[in-house]
């Protein structure tokens, strides 16, 4: 039996969720409309104005929907540091496990010149230009450990040895709680060539 | 079509597409098979273990099954030390990928071109010089896919003389340059990449020039991607001395 016009409609757009097949968009309609009427309607209230209202902030291009984002207007932030990262869950990991003080750049993506993502795509012509202000002092590259996260902090880098930024990378290595024999060759290579002094 | 199975064949990943939210066709380049597609599922979920060895770059031994054009991959392992390209060596590497992926077919083996392919990578890991490393690789490819090119005698046959300037006709070979060369390069630039050793700044200039053009008329007028960033940020570069 077919699914009358509106419900199939809903289904089919539940699925536009990552993890979410037809089962379970079939499920969640199902559950909206016989169990949670009014939750169905905050839910389609809250997407509206979210995709409505939601942006960029034009300094950080973190998801917000004010023109500057709150870590960029914070009069609390550093904002002669800045932590690079590729996108806007990334800069929520970092806030939950660090006491980072500095603000962000969210690249919206990583180098990758054979799927044609370029340094235009990524906004990094806004980085420089904000390089070239001179308030930034210090940068935190904090892009993947993939192969193009490790070319476009290279790129980006570059960019900001030209303007006497001063450059860091993350640290790449074992997982706390991990054990040396089931962690990867590669990243206990990277461990190993990246130790420190150890008092 | 029945199926086949390749167990632990040496290979590189070469590029890495989403599908899906999990998973991912991956082009590898192996040493029996040449260039194979195949889908790696969940590789792209969190949890999976796969995840940091799919990266380009570094040999791996794969297996996987295969029905007709894109097989399964079932298995991974590291070969050997892992040897990877770091910083700026990068660009380079995705320069080598592209130029694999946009000339050599799919299951057409090149077993030698492989392996000059794993010795190329292994010198930008070492630090041997770039552009050189490069030239000899694209010298290697040409000549391991049908095109390679006349270096040690002209078209007449006649043994190249390092003093004399020659005009490379692709597709015939060096002829003593008229008024007008189109692609001109002298012979010791010539001698020099026909013996693999490059020893001047005008012997790397020609060869590059000479390679460029060589290798436009097998890709095409579509530009290559790897290389436009390349320039990008060589111009980035000289604009910041500038200023």
């Amino acid at each position: 039996m077919a699914f009358s016009p509106l419900i199939q409609n809903l289904i089919d757009a539940l699925r536009c969720l990552p993890g979410v097949g037809p089962k379970s968009a079939q499920r969640m309609a199902f559950h909206l409309l016989q169990r949670d009427r009014p939750g169905a309607a905050r839910l389609a209230d809250a997407l509206v104005k979210a995709v409505d209202n939601v942006g960029e902030c034009a300094e950080c291009r973190l998801l917000t929907e004010q023109p500057i984002c709150d870590i960029c207007a914070s009069p609390r932030r550093d904002r002669s540091l800045m932590c690079i990262v590729e996108s806007p869950a990334d800069v929520f990991a970092l806030e939950q496990a660090t006491d980072y003080s500095g603000v962000y750049f969210v690249l919206m993506g990583r180098l990758s010149p054979l799927d044609g993502i370029g340094p235009k795509e990524l906004g990094l012509e806004r980085l420089e230009a904000r390089f070239a202000a001179g308030e930034v002092k210090e940068i935190i590259l904090a892009t993947n450990p993939t192969v193009e996260g490790e070319a476009t902090a290279q790129y980006i880098a570059e960019m900001a040895h030209e303007h006497n930024v001063v450059t860091s990378r993350i640290a790449h290595g074992v997982p706390i709680g991990g054990e040396l024999e089931y962690v990867d060759s590669g990243t206990l290579s990277h461990a190993f060539a990246g130790r420190r002094e150890y008092r | 079509m029945e199926q086949q199975r390749f167990v632990l064949e040496p290979g590189f990943v070469l590029h890495q597409h989403a599908y899906g939210e999990n998973h991912a066709i991956i082009e590898l380049f192996t040493r029996e098979l040449g260039r194979v597609g195949v889908v790696a599922r969940g590789v792209r979920s969190p949890r999976s273990r796969r995840r940091g060895l799919l990266q380009p770059f570094g040999e791996l031994l794969l297996s996987w099954q295969s029905r007709g054009e894109l097989g399964q991959l079932s298995g991974v392992e590291p070969k050997g030390m892992p040897m990877s390209l770091s910083g700026k060596r990068i660009l380079s590497g995705f320069y080598l990928n592209e130029v694999l992926l946009r000339l050599v077919r799919r299951e057409d083996p090149h077993p030698e071109l492989y392996d000059a392919y794993r010795e190329t990578l292994k010198l930008l890991a070492e630090g041997g010089a770039e552009g050189d490393t490069l030239r000899l690789f694209e010298k290697r490819l040409l000549a391991e896919l049908g095109y390679g090119l006349l270096l040690d005698t002209d078209i007449e046959g006649e043994p190249i003389e390092p003093d004399v300037l020659y005009d490379y006709r692709l597709e015939q070979g060096p002829v003593r340059a008229g008024m007008r060369p189109a692609l001109p390069i002298h012979g010791t630039s010539l001698l020099a990449l026909a013996a693999e050793q490059l020893d001047s700044p005008i012997q790397r200039r020609e060869v590059k020039h000479l390679m460029r053009h060589a290798l436009s008329a097998q890709l095409g007028d579509k530009p290559l991607k790897s290389r436009e960033l390349y320039a990008q940020r060589l111009g980035q570069r000289q604009e910041g001395r500038k200023r």
